[in-house]
């Protein structure tokens, strides 16, 4: 064998690389040189300091010695800082609460602020607001972090230049004057207008300049949804569904669970029938949809099918169920246009045999509803089908979605840029809007910007719109600002300021107030509060037979961040004339590139929020990009997998991103989100995504978010995505159905729990404990989780990262899997790609009364309390990760850094953001490992509560930060110990079970098996 | 010869300087105890206020002033307009006062010398204690005797641990007390 190896064709055992092997001469001559030629050639000597190393020792340790010992009073422990007068309302170590009202989207949620001392640390929904019901979206959550960004504008600039308010004020308002008197056109681009004194002000400013036009955008928005109410049934306000009454919901590619419209309270609706606490009556959910959603990764049956199908889908549903009956009288000539359609949708058919079933046998108490990104027509025949099943009862006309004023139609846009271009635009005026990112690039919006003398941008923080702009004036904070907002009938909600400006800002309403009276020394504070309370006496007063004086209804208004009144918008009978001039004109022969809005950057307003960037994607787990998502056999089809780049071509615009290979999508629909790829919007979020905007067009045919004149190549390239979870598991035979083998999911249908409601519970191993049982005498906390109510909406996640300063860590920390979420969000799937059925979970720290994390600490960093606690001293920890190492869940987080430093150059480590922090919580230094604690800062104050007032601390006293912000109620925390606690109850429910309970650690989350409604014959 | 010489080495200098070397630390250790714990710190404020005047002598209730220590986490130093509830009227040609005064109209507030500090690690509640009956004197020292407050008791976690292991040792003015919680979050979240 030895003389083997001597040979010349003798073959290496071990290679470092195919030269190697090959014996390459380059690869020798390294080998032989053992520094390469040249390595030290740009050593000079000379040119080294004459201060010896030795020297520089001796000096450097004398000096630090010498510094220590001289100037350090180490006794001092700083100074104690008290108010001059301390505002009555202020108690040191205490939380204040104001209830707002939150402008993060048109929905105007209704907001609870905690400050402390002076500061917002939190936002959560408001209570008493009768749309939201104390919760907020992930989005609302993260907002408080944009009120601490940075790199949010800090004073009025002009061309670039720091200026002044008074001069910027001056030099505006005769430009406002030069246009009225040479009758030049006033242009004000606005968001979604939902205030109602704003639309008072936008009239006060109109009759100061009379040419003043005003322009309402939104990138995604219910538009089309308005237009084809108006369209139906001559309103452009539209009545709310009452999803809590249906039966039967078949959605249509809407994802109403998941970010569209007034979402909180439709999964609150939703949830209500997803009961399983005392009796089971469920709804039935069908979604018809191109992507994978939140709404359909719910659904008891998702049918997919492309976007541009759906007029076809909707119409061969119709045929169908006319042939039973209908509920209005149908001409023939609607009759003949309902069966005009044909041909093979190539959808599953049993599933559509189930939902005619269930439609037709549910008439009256069924609904179904399309989503704003589909066409005016769709709409339009959903109008009809609703109509004709009788499902108009679930219609909730005293809720209706109003509207101030019309969405500016993609005609009176392309006017607005000839004006522009034909310098026939004065003054244009971007009230917080963005049009240069959110209107598609064949407007000609940028350019026809630049014709534009005076152009004004009053922002936040900079974006592609104001960085074009002469003037860009910073505008308070939601949190900084006064407003009020009235986007549904019988609510209207105020805003209060709960920081007085950081920056030297003004509230966007105030400025255009000083431009009305056209004198900027008008200017004070308190302008606009002045303005809004009399308009609040004025119309709001009124609204309500009150009993009490204006202004104490005025303070009592503003406490309960909302008033309730009667209204009812008026109801019409629908128009057959707007079917009739519906149109099939989409015709699906290739791809369909499917556009909606991202679950956490909206229109890409959020794009400079760590924390909204970091949230996984409720689905495919992504943070940090969007992609775009196709279905497994068209990347076998284009021979592409995750991470690959594809272009797709549309009239001549092109976009390169990478690709998502999502189980369960349509199988030509590719689907990318909106809003990211933003170029000016900060360091965050400079460049994060693709902006797909740029394959949207004004010229669209049915609607502006599906283009199917599309084409796709593969290009080379690679992007790294990154995720939070492994996307391979369908495929790979070994871990597939895993979750079910290991009974981390369990599961049943709603049939099999009427019949058996122990069926869970059959094949329970009996498990041994070597060690003692510990007895837990007082309170014992645990939480239980609501598989049936859980949508994966973030919400929590978003909930606990502000309530527990979590910081962001950034894309290349997230790849190496060193996110620091506390809580996640697990998505298994099950059955095959094409149609996948998808099981969330909730994973957090499961305290367990046998923790193994416990038994291998060295240090005893983390052990149990008497409460039941999983207790993690982040003082006492050395940073072993033995635990982390022996926890079964990992859901244990190390900081590998000091993450507040080490993200983005310190970006949130300034003495601004600083002040996000939540006192009570310890912000984590690197080297520790953290993770839930069961919001232990709200149990020891609830405590201390219990103490002050002489009484027992009872669960229900506590509730944790994810908890109040789960919008349907799915996570319950309490006293498991207690009886009577709702906690106790649902341990000891039938569907009650805890993941890897056969480990025998007895974790105390219990989670509650969900049940599916699908139909009893296929069990 | 050379035996001698490593006998000595080894039997009475390394020994010897091992003694001292021990004793010295032990001694050091123990009597720099206080200080290190902060025993005795008596900063000088920026006005002269007397505990044992206000306290003491005239017997103003410790709450008082300390509004805030039955109701929330700290037991807050007064702000200024505390002090000028008694002061726009009392002593008002006092030089103390006078500055008092002169902060108050300035609106300026007082920076006063922080004497006791638990880390920020600890989260330590005045109300839990104080509501359940336990006298500010028991860490505090006898206040209304002190002309400048000092430290008197350590504020280390094995005072703390302490006083919850054998409340009844350490504060036998309470006829019922609990053992005070001994888990770490108790004080560490």
């Amino acid at each position: 064998m030895n003389d083997n190896r001597n040979s010349n064709d003798m073959k290496k055992d071990f290679w470092k690389s195919i030269k190697d092997y090959n014996d390459d001469p380059e690869v020798l001559e390294v080998k032989a040189n053992e520094f390469m030629e040249g390595v030290t050639d740009d050593f000079d000597e000379s040119k080294l300091s004459g201060i010896s190393r030795r020297k520089f020792i001796a000096l450097l340790s004398a000096s630090t010695a010498f510094a220590a010992t001289a100037c350090t009073d180490y006794r001092d422990k700083g100074e104690i800082v008290p108010y001059n007068k301390r505002p009555e309302e202020i108690l040191t170590g205490k939380a204040n609460y104001y209830a707002s009202t939150c402008t993060g989207c048109s929905q105007s949620c209704g907001i609870l602020v905690k400050t402390r001392e002076g500061r917002p640390i939190k936002i959560d929904g408001n209570p008493d607001h009768p749309i939201n019901n104390g919760k907020t979206c992930a989005k609302g959550q993260a907002s408080i972090l944009n009120l601490y960004d940075p790199e949010r504008l800090k004073y009025p600039m002009i061309q670039g230049r720091r200026s002044d308010w008074k001069n910027v004020d001056q030099e505006i308002i005769s430009q406002l004057n030069d246009s009225k008197k040479l009758n030049k056109e006033i242009s004000i681009v606005t968001g979604t207008l939902v205030s109602p004194a704003m639309k008072k002000l936008f009239d006060d400013f109109t009759s100061q300049y009379p040419n003043t036009k005003v322009y309402q955008i939104g990138l995604v928005s219910d538009q089309i949804r308005r237009e084809a109410w108006l369209e139906s049934y001559g309103s452009y306000d539209y009545p709310a569904i009452k999803f809590e009454e249906a039966t039967i919901i078949l959605s249509l590619d809407s994802d109403f669970l998941g970010n569209e419209g007034s979402f909180i309270e439709n999964m609150q609706k939703y949830t209500k029938k997803r009961e399983v606490i005392d009796k089971v009556s469920f709804n039935r959910l069908y979604v018809a949809e191109g992507r994978m959603s939140v709404t359909g990764a719910m659904a008891d049956y998702r049918i997919s099918i492309s976007p541009d199908l759906q007029y076809q889908f909707v119409l061969m549903l119709m045929g169908e169920l006319i042939k039973s009956g209908s509920a209005i009288n149908l001409s023939n000539d609607i009759l003949s246009k309902i069966n005009s359609v044909s041909g093979d949708l190539k959808i599953d058919k049993t599933k559509v045999a189930h939902l005619l079933k269930d439609l037709n046998s549910n008439r009256g108490k069924s609904i179904i509803y399309a989503g704003d990104t589909l066409s005016n027509d769709v709409h339009v025949a959903v109008n009809l089908l609703n109509e004709i099943l009788g499902n108009t009862t679930l219609y909730d006309y005293s809720s209706s979605f109003k509207s101030l004023m019309h969405y500016a139609k993609a005609e009176e846009l392309s006017q607005l840029v000839d004006s522009m271009n034909n310098d026939k635009v004065g003054v244009v005026i971007h009230l917080d809007s963005n049009p240069v990112f959110t209107l598609p690039a064949d407007f000609g919006y940028e350019s026809a910007l630049k014709k534009v003398t005076a152009t004004i941008s009053l922002t936040e923080a900079v974006n592609e719109t104001s960085t074009l702009c002469k003037y860009a004036l910073p505008i308070n904070n939601q949190l900084e600002s006064w407003g009020d907002a009235n986007y549904r009938s019988s609510v209207y909600s105020l805003q209060q300021p709960v920081i007085a400006p950081i920056f030297d800002t003004r509230q966007k309403e105030a400025v255009m107030l000083t431009w009305i009276s056209g004198e900027p020394s008008t200017y004070k504070d308190d302008v606009y509060h002045k303005y809004l309370m009399s308009y609040f006496n004025n119309s709001a007063y009124s609204k309500r037979n009150r009993l009490s004086d204006e202004k104490s209804f005025w303070y009592s208004a503003l406490h309960d961040g909302v008033i309730s009144y009667e209204e009812e918008i008026q109801r019409s009978s629908f128009r057959l004339n707007s079917f009739i001039n519906t149109k099939q004109d989409f015709q699906s022969n290739g791809y369909t590139v499917h556009l909606t809005e991202s679950y956490f950057v909206g229109d890409g307003r959020f794009a400079n929020n760590g924390w909204l960037h970091e949230v996984p994607h409720p689905i495919n787990k992504i943070t940090w990009d969007n992609y775009a998502s196709i279905s497994p056999a068209l990347a076998k089809e284009l021979n592409v997998e995750m991470n690959d780049l594809i272009e797709i071509s549309s009239e001549g615009k092109t976009l390169t991103l990478p690709v998502l290979v999502q189980p369960g999508m349509a199988d030509k629909t590719i689907n990318i989100e909106l809003g990211y790829g933003r170029t000016v919007v900060g360091d965050v979020g400079n460049n994060v995504g693709f902006n797909a905007i740029g394959l949207m067009t004004k010229n669209y045919s049915s609607s502006p978010f599906v283009n199917n004149n599309v084409s796709i190549s593969k290009v080379n390239g690679k992007h790294k995505l990154v995720s939070t979870q492994e996307h391979h598991s369908l495929d790979d035979t070994f871990v597939k159905d895993f979750h079910r083998i290991r009974k981390i999911i369990q599961e049943g249908t709603v049939e099999e729990y009427n019949n058996d409601p122990h069926f869970l519970h059959h094949e329970k191993h009996e498990v041994f404990g070597i060690t003692r049982e510990h007895k837990y005498t007082g309170v014992k906390w645990a939480m239980s989780i609501d598989l049936n109510k859980c949508t994966s909406c973030t919400a929590c996640i978003t909930s606990c990262n502000v309530e527990n300063n979590i910081p962001v860590v950034g894309k290349d920390q997230v790849e190496r899997g060193r996110e620091m979420h506390w809580m996640r969000l697990d998505r298994y799937y099950s059955g095959t790609p094409e149609d996948p059925i998808i099981s969330n979970q909730p994973m957090l720290c499961q305290h367990c009364d046998n923790a193994p994390c416990e038994n291998v600490c060295p240090v005893n960093a983390t052990n149990h309390s008497p409460d039941g606690l999983n207790q993690m001293a982040y003082n006492r920890c050395v940073g072993t990760r033995y635990c982390s190492n022996n926890c079964p869940y990992k859901v244990r987080r190390y900081n590998f850094f000091d993450f507040r430093d080490h993200f983005e150059d310190e970006y949130y480590q300034n003495n601004l953001t600083a002040l996000i922090n939540n006192p009570e919580v310890t912000v984590r230094s690197r080297g520790v490992m953290e993770k839930c604690t069961f919001c232990v800062q709200r149990i020891m104050e609830a405590r201390s509560d219990a103490i002050a007032e002489g009484r027992e601390l009872k669960g229900a006293d506590v509730v944790t930060a994810c908890q109040q912000a789960c919008p349907t109620n799915a996570i319950v925390f309490g006293d498991a110990n207690d009886p009577e606690s709702r906690i106790s109850k649902l341990r000891k429910h039938n569907l009650a079970y805890h993941v890897l309970e056969e480990l025998n650690i007895k974790p105390n989350v219990t989670y509650i098996a969900k049940l599916r409604n699908t139909h009893p014959e296929e069990n | 010869m050379k035996k001698t010489v490593l006998d000595y080495a080894l039997k009475i200098r390394l020994p010897l300087t091992l003694f001292v070397i021990a004793t010295t630390f032990v001694l050091t250790y123990y009597i720099s105890r206080p200080e290190r714990d902060g025993i005795g710190y008596a900063p000088e404020q920026p006005i002269k206020f007397s505990h044992k005047l206000h306290a003491g002598a005239m017997a103003i209730d410790c709450q008082y002033c300390h509004t805030d220590v039955a109701k929330g986490r700290h037991a807050t130093i007064p702000s200024v307009n505390v002090c000028m509830n008694c002061h726009s009227v009392a002593r008002k040609d006092k030089p103390e006062i006078i500055k008092l005064t002169q902060y108050y109209e300035e609106g300026k507030p007082i920076l006063w010398k922080r004497i006791h500090k638990v880390p920020d690690y600890a989260y330590f509640n005045h109300s839990v204690h104080v509501n359940k009956g336990i006298d500010c004197a028991s860490c505090h020292g006898d206040l209304k005797e002190m002309e400048v407050v000092s430290q008197v008791r350590q504020f280390t976690m094995n005072a703390c641990l302490d006083c919850h292991r054998e409340p009844h040792k350490n504060l036998p003015y309470l006829e019922k007390v609990n053992i005070g919680p001994e888990n770490c979050a108790a004080c560490h979240r």
